[in-house]
């Protein structure tokens, strides 16, 4: 099973009841599995309106004692985060409340590289980094144990690697755990008016907890008595280590694979320490351990012979993913051994083979109607000689960036409006630029409400568009509160409704397949001065395809070669860059690709021709 | 000694190439063997390249094959494979690939010219070990699918006979994992049958 398949089994087996979360990647395959089973488990599930949400309802279910699961990814965890460092001053309660935190070294499905073990140091909560698929099963149940046994919220972190690779698990029982009825609420659920005291009461667990790390037996060495060379690793990184260790056949070395990585059990870290020559640190993202284990070195008063090698000191790179090349790069460093040189021959021959490669860059698929709207932008932008600025947001729809730079900008999960809040102001201080901003659905629901009030409340100057197309389409279609389709008991939200609530001066809905009225109802919206919404009602075509939609049916397109003006014009295919055209250089023209067209007949509208048409059949 | 077999499956979204990972895996723990399977997902899956990576051995590898470690390089996609041979191919890897190639955005729209097949397929053969060029199309047609290409690479990686895995059990897997059923059998058996006449040929 995978990293996130084993989080999922472990949850059954440590007898989670309650499972928040909202999606993103590389944590989303965490839910879906526990959703896949909650029924016939008796767990409750659901995808939630954001990570803040997620943890705070977890909160509640864990406060009434029912043992909860929260998985996000790193950038959930910070919009969580406000909640996570007021609740681990009073405590989850008696139920038990575990956060699966996973990170995305090198940002592969992300809008930054971050470490997220640095909130469970911010928040004086335990921190377990599994390293392989079997711990991610078998940490879920100790975490869920040390949450009820002390009453903290625990994180568990994962990266991409162990989230998204596969390996064998041996699988334990599933717990049918009991609880307590009638549910209790826990006491004291606030912190004032002595939070400090609190604080107090916090960093005596973690103390506790950091005694009980001493002897945790996911803690693991593995090698001689006194070492010369020592690692630290933590994640799949050890297994890295592993590998790079043998690589680079190193005599004498030992490995501490520390899966307890906050609360630092000092007494096991410095007499694995002992009197090792070099100690190398090899984590995912940030120098974690390497920071908290050179602090502590002072303190506790260890290590002192010790040469501490790692990120801090520019033997391990302190950005990107980690990897075995880089670990064994490492190794070689501080052992002091020339890395290995290849053969020059060869590498002329491989330099020669990879002068051959071209990119195979990021693309909306064919018929994407997002690909319509930033075309229907660039439109409006050429009508208003350059001045636009478009502040964008998280989704599919980012790729508006690589689209002939579209969007200028693009963050965190609602800051398109809230950029543009900014931006909307600053025709005072001689911004002579029209402003957009862009956000899908299951976005605007996560964070945008509140940067839309303040538009509102302040007058700002700006147009906002929401491109609806009724599902969490990057990470796998969720079905979300604004979803057409809702599952059974759940009641749809309507983002219209909401939008009209706010009352902005202008509200307009439209229809993103056909692109000359989305080109009008901007170009129209961004003249008028105030705050414009259009909800542009849009398409997924993966989430068409997946659910059966077939085109057959429809029209196909075709290309007249008389009217086509071929190599003088290609705006087709090189400018709309539509998926479902190719340029058929021996025709010198484009020619429809049928296993790939949607039928849409968004490229007809493209064409200053008219060559393009649907067929009569 | 290395002590695992690696196998990069290379292509771009859409091919079944995480299917393709799976199904050797499968493989491996038929042989009493540990598998472990590296995945790209996410935004890589909208039109870009997707690699998986496939480490087998006896014990728990990381999930990442290292640069210059492939034994093999399963290719469903020209380009890909020879993406994938520069960064994890050496003197001695074995790749077997597909011709039949997947345009990228821009060379659809012109803007850039997808490599030329044969100048790839030398660079391929100048790196690597042994190049097996598979050219699956008339099969495809004549089992009238394209959509089990993933199946007939498999044929042509157990055919090749280079792997740990036994061509009959990855027969048999691709039988129960992909359906229709008879179509991904016959797919199997005409990649297994294209390769073990190219050995023939080079005498391999």
């Amino acid at each position: 099973m995978s990293g996130n398949e084993a989080f999922a089994r472990g949850a059954f087996e440590a007898g989670i009841r309650f499972c928040y979360s909202y999606p993103g990647t590389p944590s989303t395959e965490i839910t879906t599995a526990i959703m896949k089973e909650a029924e016939s488990r008796g767990i409750y599930s659901e995808w939630s309106v954001n990570e803040k949400v997620a943890l705070e309802a977890a909160a509640g279910a864990s406060w009434a004692g029912l043992p909860a699961i929260c998985p996000m990814k790193s950038l959930g965890l910070n919009v969580a985060s406000d909640f996570l460092l007021n609740l681990n001053l009073s405590g989850s309660g008696h139920g038990g409340l575990v956060i699966i935190a996973c990170d995305d070294p090198r940002g592969h499905s992300s809008s930054n590289e971050q470490d997220s073990r640095f909130y469970a140091k911010a928040a004086s909560v335990p921190l377990l980094e599994p390293s392989s698929y079997q711990e991610a099963k078998d940490i879920v149940p100790l975490a869920v144990e040390i949450s009820k046994t002390h009453e903290i919220p625990v994180i568990v972190r994962s990266t991409t690697r162990l989230s998204h690779s596969r390996g064998l698990v041996e699988l334990g029982e599933i717990n049918d755990r009991k609880w307590e009825k009638p549910l209790k609420l826990a006491g004291n659920l606030f912190n004032i008016p002595n939070p400090h005291l609190r604080h107090r009461d916090l960093l005596e667990k973690i103390d506790k907890i950091a005694e009980e790390f001493e002897s945790n037996p996911f803690n693991r060495f593995q090698g001689p008595e006194e070492p010369d060379l020592l690692t630290i690793s933590s994640g799949i990184c050890q297994k890295y280590v592993d590998e790079a260790l043998e690589i680079v056949n190193v005599q004498n070395s030992g490995r501490l694979g520390l899966v307890t990585a906050f609360p630092i059990p000092a007494g096991l870290v410095g007499r694995t320490i002992g009197e090792a020559r070099d100690v190398l640190f090899v984590e995912e993202t940030d120098p974690f351990l390497e920071i908290e284990i050179g602090a502590l070195s002072t303190v506790k008063n260890f290590g002192g012979d010790s040469r501490l090698h790692g990120k801090q000191t520019g033997v391990v790179p302190s950005y990107g993913e980690m990897n075995v090349d880089k670990t064994v790069a490492a190794l070689r460093n501080v052992l002091g051994i020339q890395p290995r040189t290849l053969d020059e021959d060869y590498e002329s021959k491989v330099e020669k083979a990879r002068q051959l490669l071209v990119p195979r860059a990021l693309t909306f698929c064919a018929g994407c109607t997002h690909r319509n709207v930033y075309w229907a932008i660039q439109k409006v932008r050429e009508r208003l000689g350059g001045n636009l600025i478009v502040a964008g947001d998280i989704g599919c729809y980012s790729l508006g960036v690589f689209y002939n730079e579209s969007m200028h900008t693009m963050h965190a999960m609602g800051s398109g409006i809230g950029v543009a809040n900014g931006l909307g102001q600053l025709e005072r201080f001689g911004l002579d630029s029209k402003v957009i901003a862009v956000a899908g659905d299951s976005t605007f629901l996560h964070a945008c409400v509140p940067a839309l009030v303040n538009a509102k409340h302040k007058k700002a100057d700006l147009t906002f568009l929401i491109l609806d197309n009724s599902t969490t389409a990057m990470t796998g279609f969720q079905k979300h509160p604004g979803s057409a389709d809702q599952d059974s008991g759940l009641e749809r939200v309507s983002i219209e409704r909401i939008v009209r609530a706010i009352e902005p001066d202008t509200v307009l809905v439209g229809d993103a397949v056909k692109i000359p009225s989305t080109v009008s109802q901007i170009e129209d919206a961004v003249q008028k001065p105030g705050l414009s919404v259009i909800i542009l009602e849009s398409i997924c075509r993966l989430e068409e395809q997946k659910s059966g939609w077939i085109y057959d049916d429809l029209p196909k397109i075709v290309i007249d070669p008389e009217a086509c003006l071929g190599e003088e014009c290609r705006i087709c295919v090189s400018e709309f860059n539509s998926m479902g055209l190719a340029w058929d250089s021996k025709l010198e023209r484009p020619v429809t690709l049928e296993h790939v067209c949607t039928r849409c007949g968004a490229c007809i509208s493209v064409c200053p021709q008219r060559a393009i048409r649907r067929s009569r059949k | 000694m290395k002590s695992s077999f690696d196998i990069v499956v290379a292509g771009v979204g859409g091919q079944g190439n995480l299917v393709c990972g799976r199904i050797l895996a499968e493989g491996a723990v038929r042989r009493n063997l540990r598998p472990v399977v590296g995945d790209t997902f996410g935004a890589s899956r909208r039109g870009g390249a997707v690699l998986t990576h496939l480490r087998i051995g006896e014990f728990d590898m990381g999930p990442l094959i290292p640069r210059n470690q492939a034994d093999l390089i399963l290719g469903l996609e020209p380009l890909e494979t020879l993406r994938a041979a520069v960064k994890f191919g050496r003197q001695d890897t074995v790749v077997i690939f597909s011709e039949l190639k997947v345009d990228t955005a821009d060379t659809l729209g012109g803007k850039t010219e997808y490599p030329d097949i044969d100048k790839m397929t030398e660079a391929l053969e100048s790196i690597s070990g042994v190049v097996f060029r598979l050219d699956p199309k008339a099969s495809l047609d004549k089992i009238g699918s394209s959509r089990v290409l993933n199946s007939y690479m498999i044929g042509a990686l157990a055919g090749s006979g280079k792997t740990p895995l036994n061509p009959s059990e990855l027969r048999g897997l691709v039988g129960e994992t992909l359906k229709p059923k008879k179509t991904n059998i016959s797919a199997f058996d005409a990649g297994l049958k294209c390769v073990s006449e190219l050995m023939k040929s080079k005498g391999v």
